[in-house]
């Protein structure tokens, strides 16, 4: 096992460097420069297709002074080098937006995706895994189709368009005001405020982005656990089980559950870089200053360090995602057994 | 309030207004009825205002920003030589005690500096300060490249005395004071460059080969560039007090503000402005309703649809004013179609502009004629309007030769021994929704008259690099300029044409190349009207643009705000204040 863990380290590191050159590429040879972007007045102009003027001539060269602050005058190859060179240092640059530190930005932003995205999480699997079994007990039934349609239903609706008609409706508007239409706290939220006060007020807050990030995630989270329900109880040992005169209940939680549990282990690996990842709509949406937001942000405004800074994040999580889900597996599937020959 | 010209965009979003109020608020703007008469008109301190920005500011380093929540946020904390009326627009002094004294070949400026200013650590704000601060923008190394672009004619600065500084200028140029007036912000140096590295680098070492600055420049650039991003302090009657990423940026009066009760020098009165991010325009709006904000600026469908209920109009004034910038057509002058002016002159004549106003803009905003903010003295209201004509573009075009001569509908003419069709593409920039629908409308009313053009959408950067290239037949774009003096040179001047200038349409004509040499040169204001009164008749007749119009910009402001005025430079929240029975927010206990 041990071995097994190193060999898939090592191979982890090609796999890294791969990914990161593709990201890297990428960011770099799509149009547009941030350099030309700033100089026409940054961002704002974007918005009205507008440039501001007035400057006395030279900006060409203003232009390739800024790139050479940024080192953006060199060939790629050695910008990669240098970024990659960096990296191991866990050095991601500064941002050209403000020259700060890609990584104080990123770990200042952490803990409100984190949030955000565990309470939407639980969220879709306590109400996606009962949602499974219950459709798996009673496949084919007048409540499986129903909780099926309206899981499709729910996947189905864009979420800016159910995230607009909620502020527009439910959030103090001309309509209901239920829950505030953006932010994480109120205008006048102190740190003096009793616990309870802060609790109340941040929930209030945090309710709204939550549902709406779960919300799409109930049909695909369900449906896999109905099918893997469904396939276990196909089985012979649930037969033997039913056989031996036990009680349907005990069938069902002791037996079934838990070998259709296995298969939804694979599933963290995408959950870990989601965790990071974010949602940039339900963020920019709602105003919330998470990574989401800041990765958004960063694309339009060209600044490389803190897309690609994102970018490697995630690339990480994502790889170290899928290794911990291949040893997950080993762990509650004692059949799988890694680099012992057979 | 508008500082230099660098800090342009601010008017996108900021506010410039007409004269007057010909034009603003369309409601009555009557105080709220508890409010007793008498307190209703001596402004009195406190309360707060809470504003919309659409985003966080990149960051608050007076020199290095670049964006236009920053500017604003920066023009309450720092202060300049000069300041402009806000209903003249004049030049008038702030930290100097007079406008400059202008030597005799008009090259050199001498500012006398006034005694009483401190910064808002109390410190006394001296000459050395204002050199200090001339020098890090001159500074190559400072990570401010498109602002030192304004100060390339500024070539040599020095102290006279404690209290006196001398600049000079490369030529002669009238907005010369006004670059040195109104752009510089004035910084602390004891703040700013804590261990006095520049103190023996002259301004004249600075415009030097950057290689071969010594040691401590570089590292009061790195210091500079790095280290004062989140954590400005100026001698403004605003301090920064907190700025909470992503959420909200907060500032505080300051009480011992040294133009406290000094005459001629304006008050403020609201004790904090916070300024609240909201990235998402609906949800601004569903804020400012909810009372969670005080003033934001609308969209204009926010504008006619959504904000005219009974009870919105009962809590918020709407304010409508101008933002100094035109939009419109350029057509590539070396194109061969658009190379001769009877074609775009046709083209304007084709271009529906009041109906695009009334059904695109919703009546927010005024058609133009002419390259200049038409509430400037410069702006030659008698110009030839080109009103939408049909028949009489299509009288100028068979003038000029364009007819469709083999029946394929589209007219066509022999230009340098080839049948050439009238065809051509449109540049739009993909985040501008009123491009688009200009282009559309005009693309369908072309057609109707047997002219072909094509649409291609273009990511705002790509869009910029074609026009820059002159890779275009035609695009539609707007200028953002200012409500001061202008100077067009740098659009009209036929130099502008090469080297990826802003002429980007190639328009060449000696005459106007003379008169934009001579206005620069120009101290005489009335002259300088005079010259651009001539260049705005050559260009009335070549239209080397189609111009299209100004628009007008609406923000919301709620009632208990006192003061709230349009001026021709814009609405000013400085000047805001709230009687005491209609106060929302808690006095605050005010920290020294």
């Amino acid at each position: 096992m041990g071995r097994y863990i190193v060999q898939r380290l090592f191979l982890l590191i090609p796999t890294f460097v791969g990914v990161t050159l593709v990201g890297f590429l990428v960011m770099h040879l799509a149009p547009g420069d941030p350099a030309e972007l700033r100089a026409a007045g940054g961002l704002g102009g974007a918005r009205e297709g507008a440039i501001s003027r007035n400057k006395q001539g030279g900006v060409d060269e203003a232009l390739s002074q800024w790139r050479k602050q940024y080192g953006l005058d060199r060939p790629l190859p050695i910008q990669y080098a240098v970024w990659l060179k960096n990296l191991v240092t866990l050095n991601f640059g500064e941002s050209f937006k403000d020259n700060q530190s890609v990584w104080n930005k990123i770990i200042e932003r952490v803990p409100v995706t984190v949030k955000l995205n565990v309470l939407s999480l639980l969220l879709v699997y306590l109400i996606a895994i009962p949602l499974g079994i219950y459709s798996a007990t009673h496949s084919n039934s007048l409540g499986d189709q129903i909780t099926t349609l309206v899981a499709f239903v729910l996947f189905a609706v864009p979420l800016i368009w159910a995230a607009t008609m909620a502020i527009v409706f439910i959030c103090g508007g001309d309509f209901l005001y239920l829950f505030p239409p953006a932010g994480l706290e109120s205008l006048d939220y102190s740190s003096h405020w009793s616990l309870w006060r802060k609790l109340k007020d941040q929930a209030w807050h945090i309710f709204l982005p939550v549902v709406l990030l779960s919300y799409d995630g109930f049909a695909g989270l369900s449906r896999y656990m109905r099918a893997s329900m469904l396939e276990v109880m196909g089985q012979d040992f649930v037969q033997m089980a039913r056989a031996k005169g036990l009680q349907e209940r005990v069938v069902i939680f002791k037996h079934v559950l838990r070998n259709s549990l296995i298969p939804q282990v694979t599933i963290l690996a995408s959950i870990l870089p989601g965790l990071i990842g974010g949602s940039v709509i339900i963020e920019t949406i709602f105003s919330i200053p998470g990574l989401g937001q800041l990765g958004y942000e960063s694309v339009l405004a060209r600044d490389y360090p803190t897309v690609l800074a994102l970018f490697t994040v995630s690339a990480i999580l994502t790889l170290v995602g899928i290794l911990i889900s291949d040893l997950l597996l080993a762990v509650v599937d004692p059949r799988i057994a890694f680099g012992r020959r057979q | 309030m508008l500082k230099g010209s660098w800090r342009l965009l601010l008017s996108l979003f900021l506010l410039m207004g007409c004269r007057g109020g010909e034009t603003a608020d369309t409601e009555n703007r009557s105080a709220p009825p508890i409010v007793a008469k008498q307190e209703a008109t001596t402004p009195v301190t406190g309360d707060w205002l809470v504003t919309h920005a659409l985003s966080d500011p990149e960051q608050l380093n007076p020199l290095t920003s670049n964006d236009a929540t920053a500017s604003e946020i920066l023009s309450f904390i720092f202060q300049s030589l000069l300041t402009r009326d806000p209903r003249t627009l004049e030049l008038k002094p702030l930290i100097a005690q007079s406008r400059p004294i202008v030597s005799e070949d008009k090259r050199a400026y001498t500012f006398k500096i006034r005694r009483d200013v401190h910064f808002q650590d109390g410190r006394p704000l001296t000459g050395e300060d204002v050199l200090f601060s001339v020098k890090a923008i001159k500074c190559p190394l400072v990570n401010a490249p498109f602002l030192q672009v304004y100060f390339n004619s500024i070539i040599d600065a020095e102290m006279i005395d404690e209290y006196s500084i001398r600049f000079v200028t490369k030529e002669p140029y009238f907005l010369n004071e006004s670059v040195l007036g109104e752009n510089v912000l004035i910084l602390p140096r004891h703040y700013y460059d804590p261990e006095n590295l520049l103190k023996d680098v002259t301004l004249r070492d600075l415009l030097r080969d950057p290689s071969k600055l010594p040691d401590k420049v570089k590292k009061f650039a790195d210091n500079f560039n790095k280290n004062y991003s989140r954590n400005p302090v100026g001698s403004g009657p605003y301090k920064f007090e907190d700025w909470k990423t992503g959420r909200e940026v907060d500032i505080l009066r300051d009480p011992n503000y040294w133009g406290n009760s000094k005459p001629g020098i304006d008050q403020v009165f609201l004790d904090r402005i916070k300024y609240r991010i909201i990235n998402n325009m609906d949800a601004a709006l569903v804020t400012l309703k909810s009372g969670s904000l005080d003033t934001m600026d609308l969209t204009p469908i926010q504008h006619t649809r959504g904000t005219n209920s009974e009870r919105f109009k009962r809590e918020f004034q709407k304010l409508e004013y101008f933002a100094p910038s035109y939009s419109y057509i350029g057509w590539n002058n070396e194109n061969p179609i658009f190379m001769d002016k009877r074609v775009r002159q046709a083209m304007t004549y084709l271009t529906n502009r009041r109906q695009m106003v009334k059904t695109l803009l919703f009546g927010l905003g005024e058609v133009v004629n002419g390259p200049i903010f038409f509430f400037r003295p410069e702006y030659d209201k008698t110009l030839h309007d080109y009103p939408y004509n049909p028949d009489k573009a299509l009288t100028i075009l068979r003038e000029a030769g364009w007819k469709d001569s083999d029946g394929d509908g589209i007219l066509d003419k022999i230009i340098n021994g080839k049948r050439t069709p009238f065809r051509f593409e449109f540049k739009v920039p993909s985040g501008s929704s009123t491009g688009k629908s200009i282009i559309l409308v005009l693309q369908e009313e072309l057609k109707k008259h047997g002219i072909l053009a094509t649409v291609r959408e273009l990511d705002w950067t790509i869009f910029l690099d074609d026009v820059k290239n002159h890779k275009f037949d035609a695009v539609i774009m707007a200028w953002a300029m200012q409500a001061s003096e202008p100077d067009e040179y740098q659009v009209w001047h036929s130099s502008q044409a090469a080297n990826k200038g802003s002429d980007h349409i190639s328009y060449k004509n000696a005459r106007v190349d003379r008169i934009l040499e001579d206005y620069r040169r120009e101290f005489d204001p009335k002259k300088r009207v005079k010259l651009y009164r001539e260049f705005q008749e050559i260009l009335n007749d070549e239209q080397p643009y189609t111009f299209l119009f100004a628009r007008k910009s609406v923000s919301a402001v709620q009632r208990r705000f006192h003061g709230v005025e349009v001026y021709p430079a814009g609405l000013r929240p400085q000047e805001w204040w709230v009687p005491r029975s209609a106060q929302k927010y808690a006095r605050e206990t005010m920290l020294q």
